[in-house]
């Protein structure tokens, strides 16, 4: 019987283990780079695990002060935040209408928005650069809101048209009795009811936005333009052998989401897992 | 269905932004493209007008075709690994011998929220031959012999681009398992537990015929994720050496930004649409089918 227990506690020490090396897989790697970009080129080549004996910010300050990073940040962050912004308004008033009212041409408009879920994005890539290029849309400063918006949309309307199906309508009922007409039921009424939404889909669109990289490399030439994927694909062709310096730009770019996933972790891990289930 | 109807031509107002902003960045530029498809341009003034030779070409196209091999090839081992990795993982947190579950959850998925030009970059890092974390683990370990130019040998280079693949979305499929696997009443483990099953058998008999559903829709999630790649190997090794990571977007992005193909880049990107879709639509309908047969 003691052998029995003690196999059994083995056989959970061991996957234990086990569970606890698959996890240090996924996040040692982005731990090493962290520390090795505090680190100088000279000090990573001699050992590249080590901890930095003398930790030193060099690599992010020439960042700061001598490249155009700052630039790239800017643009990332201007062209996610509008871009999100857009996507939560749109996406909410589509998700309402089609949620609440019966019309005509309603399961039509559903399932187009839908089958924007299902289309293969990088088929598009060479048609939208030759169709934005012919409209003059091609490398300014809102080019990338369209593609951006119109691939943020299917998910959040996806996401939002559940909810709002859930809510009751006696709610806008009352509202209406009380005088209140389309928009302030829309957004004095329903917008507060679908906070939890709200806030998962802006996380999600804001993490697809601020990460995406192939329509940005088509669409954009200029260096004033670049968002940090693209800022960080040409970076490296210039210091391909400056280790650390790159380490230092890809967690600087890494920032923005590590910061929302550690605070809205919860609200990431369900919001993927329902836009992913129901996709 | 809602006697607070508004008039139809508010309705339509409402869903107006919508439709306009998603019309003219998706449909629109996918019908031009079908256009474009059928003639020989670089961009310039000078269009010739070839009909369905484009089409012609790429069914002929052996480039082309390898790289489609090659999207399979990502296809199925991220398929094994993703959904495979991911069902071992989730049912050992799912059970009771797992201490800081919420931990092991949250740092797995990590890697999901990290954009696909980091990862790129990080596993070209790993995988650098003088300074990279594998070749230095390989060392350690006395594996010497296992050291390999991971991105630079035509032989395995495909399998380095999957790997990080694989493993940085682990996560995704880890939470909507473990999401799943809180339907599943503890009652059901108890009473087996009674019977004398163990966590192996448990995990076979119980955990995986009732996910069933969910394990089906992650291979389905897999494949539409996994046609699409083009960032990391980008990133990694731009399709090579040589061809030997090509895949069909890196193809269609090298024909038309590098070759300046544009006509034939049209007709690529058709191609990619057609066999991409067809397979994502292919697998709901073999595996949505299975589903309604049990």
């Amino acid at each position: 019987m003691t052998v029995k227990i003690f196999m059994r506690k083995l056989t959970a020490l061991l996957l234990n283990i086990f569970v606890w090396l698959f996890s240090i897989t996924c996040v040692f790697p982005f731990i090493w780079i962290v520390y090795s970009s505090l680190k100088t080129n000279r000090e990573f080549s001699l050992n590249i695990i080590s901890l930095p004996t003398n930790p030193q910010i060099s690599n992010y300050i020439s960042l700061i002060k001598d490249s155009n990073m700052y630039i790239a940040f800017f643009n990332s962050a201007y062209i996610s935040l509008i871009s999100v912004a857009i996507i939560i308004l749109i996406g909410f008033i589509t998700a309402y209408t089609l949620s609440r009212f019966e019309f005509k041409g309603r399961t039509i408009i559903y399932f187009l928005f839908l089958s924007g879920m299902l289309i293969p994005r990088h088929s598009l890539l060479v048609p939208v650069f030759i169709f934005f290029r012919n409209l003059g849309l091609y490398n300014t400063r809102y080019t990338l809101f369209l593609p951006y918006i119109a691939f943020g949309l299917p998910m959040t309307i996806f996401l939002m048209e559940s909810f709002i199906k859930t809510v009751p309508i006696e709610i806008e009922e009352s509202a209406v009795i009380d005088g209140c007409n389309i928009f302030d039921r829309l957004f004095r009424i329903i917008f507060p009811v679908c906070k939890p939404v709200i806030s998962t889909s802006l996380i999600l669109s804001f993490l697809g936005t601020w990460n995406e990289f192939p329509f940005a490399l088509i669409l954009i030439r200029s260096t004033r333009l670049k968002t940090l994927p693209l800022w960080l694909t040409n970076f490296n062709g210039q210091y391909s052998t400056d280790y650390t310096q790159l380490m230092a730009a890809l967690v600087i770019a890494s920032l923005p989401v590590i910061f929302v996933y550690l605070v809205f972790s919860k609200r990431v891990v369900q919001g993927m897992t329902a836009g992913a289930v129901k996709g | 269905m809602n006697p607070l109807t508004p008039k139809k031509k508010y309705i339509y107002l409402m869903l107006l932004p919508g439709l306009v902003v998603f019309i003219f960045a998706v449909i629109l530029p996918l019908f031009m493209s079908v256009r474009y498809s059928l003639y020989q341009w670089s961009g310039g003034s000078s269009m010739e007008f070839l009909g369905i030779g484009n089409y012609l070409t790429l069914f002929s196209d052996s480039q082309f075709w390898h790289a489609f091999r090659n999207n399979l090839f990502i296809v199925f081992y991220s398929v094994i690994g993703q959904v495979g990795i991911a069902f071992v993982l989730a049912s050992l947190i799912n059970s009771r011998i797992l201490k800081f579950k919420k931990f092991h959850r949250t740092v797995i998925f990590f890697p999901v929220v990290l954009s696909a030009v980091v990862i790129g970059f990080l596993w070209t890092m790993i995988y650098s031959r003088q300074y990279g974390l594998l070749n230095w683990l390989l060392e350690s370990l006395n594996l010497n012999f296992l050291i390999k130019y991971w991105l630079d040998d035509p032989n395995i280079v495909l399998y380095s681009v999957t790997a990080p693949l694989v493993w940085q979305y682990i996560g995704l499929y880890l939470v909507i398992f473990l999401s799943a696997m809180q339907g599943i009443p503890r009652e059901i483990y108890e009473v087996a537990e009674i019977d004398g099953a163990t966590g192996f058998k448990k995990a076979i008999h119980i955990t995986m015929p009732l996910l069933y559903d969910t394990i089906l829709v992650a291979i389905m999630l897999c494949i539409a994720g996994n046609m699409k790649v083009f960032d990391h190997i980008y990133v990694m090794t731009g399709g090579g050496p040589g061809r030997s990571s090509m895949v069909m977007a890196q193809y269609a992005y090298n024909t038309s930004f590098s070759m300046f193909k544009l006509g034939y880049g049209s007709a690529i990107s058709m191609g990619i649409f057609v066999l991409s879709l067809s397979l994502i639509l292919l697998s709901r309908k073999v595996l949505g089918g299975f589903r309604n047969d049990s």
